[in-house]
């Protein structure tokens, strides 16, 4: 997606695209969808032959082969069940349906705040012919400086009430984009159960502020569209778990399937990255063992959790292994 | 997947495998070298769906490494008791060839130059001609202690403590082994020094067959591809990826479980990939297009070693549990296990660079 259009598609658009039930990919059209689930899921691993349902293949399995299907190949690990009858995207369980939306949701939302704060314009739509982003424009200074004013006594009662997130961008002026203020579906939940990355607040954020730091009544919202911060935005790229970009190298398929390569494993990335490019071997080895450091006592805020279950950097499982009184050699018994 | 095309090999050893090779060209010999201090050599049977036991070699110290020599009959062991055998697979006769001041990590064979290679935690490599066993062995010093070792037609790879990695060159070693006073001359000097690409310790290394390049594992669940020319166009061409993950339940605070990538094995034919981990997964990759090909359904425990048949048809995968931080108490009794999975015929077959 997003590579015939140079622009960035709107919400609909993104939640009409048909998707994979299997992998959550999204395709452009209906037959593509069909294609690769043929390709990627319901293709026989000893013929090659390509059926059109998971049903399909494991008859196939089991009459041509003499073999049973337990699951579907390359799908996430909790959509591998041959229960749901699936073809294109007929029999797709509604809350899973759902759960893809709001994902979706997420996703664009979270982009769209990234592009606003990378690249400081207004949402499309509210630039164009609509009235209020121009009107700002007019604004006498008294009015700007009341603004001013309520913005910081807004920012001010959020940071007392121990929200550290910018703003990822102020609604509009209410009424004024109905798509934005009334997303067709709800704003994604906690329970949600693809982790947002950077806990950036959803979009339609006005309404879950506390009530006690309701500085400005709903409805005056300051300042359209303005960029977070720099300090508490959310610093990490969004990660588009299919909603950037098909998968295309090993890369994203393998971030795709651990499906958990939120920011601490792009921080994680970049760290990697830096120092393959510039850290000489010492440093480098100082690094690791820090990391590693890291990884097995209490400090590992960057990591988010994630846990190495071998840790050393020194030394091998087969040193330590040939050190247990199991294994261990002594060289009196050759003598 | 199609659990029927894979199966287990009767009489798996006793404990944890260090080590799990096929051997050479159209043979469907298997030698699996064990903690248990045994060599087990295994023979898929021709048409039916199984593995039988051949035979079993007993050392008198945990095997850390075994590989074929000149043909199917011809095994040589890295021993824990710092010895380099050789194996008579006929005849169960066995030979010490050598011995190291430590015990011995890895060994490989170069057909191409009828070289043994052995690395020790003595932090040496010896070089050995197996045509002529009077020759003394060539002793190279390394900077590092070696943690695996893999070898291409023409090079040798070894893969050491603190991310470095040496490129040795065979005909080099060759002739500074057969010159007249080998231990009188300075040791051969690596071809290439290397950093490792990957910022762990390096798990495991295999060549391309066709003498391209190498990739190598760590223990933080990432494998990287790298290309021998020094051109740096070729070595652009590197890259590296993460694997062997998983995601950790939310309540125990999200985030990723990371594997060690135990193994890797390289199919003599296509020049795709396997990857073994320790979340007892096995991978396919296409070293090319850089994409992911399969990955296989979970084994009940860490995936130790991987081996191609020499004609591609069959991926051995050793199985048993793996050593984590904090293990006190070890044992792959009862848990160890051999599964031979026969391929179909484009299983492993890359779709060539996008």
């Amino acid at each position: 997606m997003g590579k015939k259009k140079r622009g960035h598609p709107d919400v609909e658009e993104l939640l009409s695209r048909p998707w994979c039930y299997y992998c959550e990919r999204d395709f452009e059209d209906l037959k593509l969808l069909i294609s690769h689930q043929k390709a990627k899921h319901f293709k026989c691993d000893r013929c090659g032959k390509r059926l059109n349902t998971a049903g399909g293949l494991s008859v196939h399995m089991n009459q041509v082969h003499k073999e049973n299907l337990t699951s579907v190949e390359n799908a996430l690990p909790n959509r591998q069940g041959l229960e749901i009858e699936i073809f294109g995207m007929e029999g797709v369980p509604d809350d899973i349906i759902q759960q893809h939306n709001q994902r979706i949701i997420q996703n664009f939302y979270t982009a769209q705040a990234e592009r606003q704060a990378a690249t400081g314009n207004p949402p499309r739509g509210l630039s164009g012919g609509q009235g209020p982003a121009k009107k700002l424009k007019y604004e006498t200074p008294e009015e700007l400086k009341k603004r001013l004013a309520e913005h910081r006594a807004n920012a001010a009662a959020r940071k007392a009430a121990g929200t550290t997130g910018a703003p990822a961008a102020a609604p509009p002026a209410d009424g004024q984009s109905p798509a934005q203020a009334t997303p067709p579906f709800s704003a994604p939940q906690s329970g949600y159960p693809y982790p947002a990355p950077g806990a950036a607040p959803p979009y339609p954020a006005a309404p879950s502020y506390p009530p006690t730091a309701g500085a400005f009544p709903p409805g005056a919202t300051p300042l359209p569209a303005r960029p977070p911060s720099g300090s508490g935005a959310p610093g990490a790229p969004p990660y588009f778990y299919n909603g950037g970009a098909a998968p295309s190298t090993v890369d994203e398929l393998v971030a795709n399937a651990a499906r958990q390569g939120g920011p601490g494993g792009d921080d994680i990335d970049h760290m990697i990255r830096m120092a393959e490019a510039g850290i000489r071997p010492g440093a480098g080895k100082a690094g690791a063992a820090e990391e590693a450091g890291a990884g097995g006592g209490a400090g590992e805020k960057r990591k988010k959790g994630t846990r190495m279950v071998y840790g050393d950097t020194e030394v091998s499982p087969e040193e330590k292994m040939a050190m247990l009184p199991r294994y261990r050699w002594i060289e009196e018994t050759a003598a | 997947m199609a659990p029927a095309a894979q199966f287990e090999a009767a009489q798996p050893p006793k404990d944890a495998i260090s080590a799990l090779v096929f051997a050479p060209g159209p043979s469907r010999r298997l030698l699996a070298s064990s903690w248990d201090k045994n060599v087990y050599l295994y023979e898929v049977a021709n048409g039916a769906e199984e593995a039988n036991l051949v035979g079993t070699f007993e050392h008198r110290a945990p095997v850390l490494d075994v590989c074929f020599g000149a043909d199917e009959n011809e095994a040589f062991i890295a021993g824990m008791d710092h010895q380099v055998k050789r194996i008579d697979l006929a005849t169960g006769e066995q030979t010490t060839l050598g011995k190291h001041t430590a015990p011995v990590r890895c060994v490989v064979y170069s057909p191409q130059h009828s070289l043994l290679v052995s690395a020790s935690w003595d932090s040496t490599l010896q070089v050995r001609s197996t045509t002529d066993a009077s020759q003394p062995p060539l002793t190279i010093p390394l900077p590092g202690k070696p943690h695996a070792l893999a070898a291409s037609p023409s090079k040798v790879v070894v893969a050491m403590t603190a991310r470095l990695v040496h490129i040795y060159d065979l005909p080099t070693l060759a002739s500074a082994l057969s010159s007249s006073n080998p231990q009188a001359a300075p040791p051969p000097q690596p071809w290439q020094q290397r950093e490792s690409s990957l910022k762990f310790l390096t798990r495991a290394v295999a060549c391309m067959p066709n003498d391209a390049g190498y990739s190598t594992s760590s223990i933080e669940g990432r494998v990287a591809v790298e290309w021998f020319e020094d051109s740096a166009e070729s070595q652009a061409r590197k890259y590296a990826f993460k694997c062997h993950r998983q995601a950790a339940p939310e309540d125990e605070g999200g985030g990723d479980v990371v594997y060690p990538v135990n193994a890797l094995a390289f199919h003599p034919l296509y020049g795709t990939f396997a990857s073994g981990g320790g979340d007892g997964t096995v991978a396919l990759w296409d070293a090319e297009a850089k994409r992911r090909m399969r990955q296989y359904q979970k084994f009940p425990e860490s995936v130790a070693a991987l081996s191609f048949s020499g004609d591609g048809r069959f991926l051995a995968i050793a199985v048993c549990p793996g050593f984590e931080t904090g293990m006190e108490d070890y044992s792959g009794e009862g848990r160890t296990k051999v599964f031979i999975r026969e391929l179909g015929e484009t299983e492993a077959k890359g779709k060539g660079a996008k």
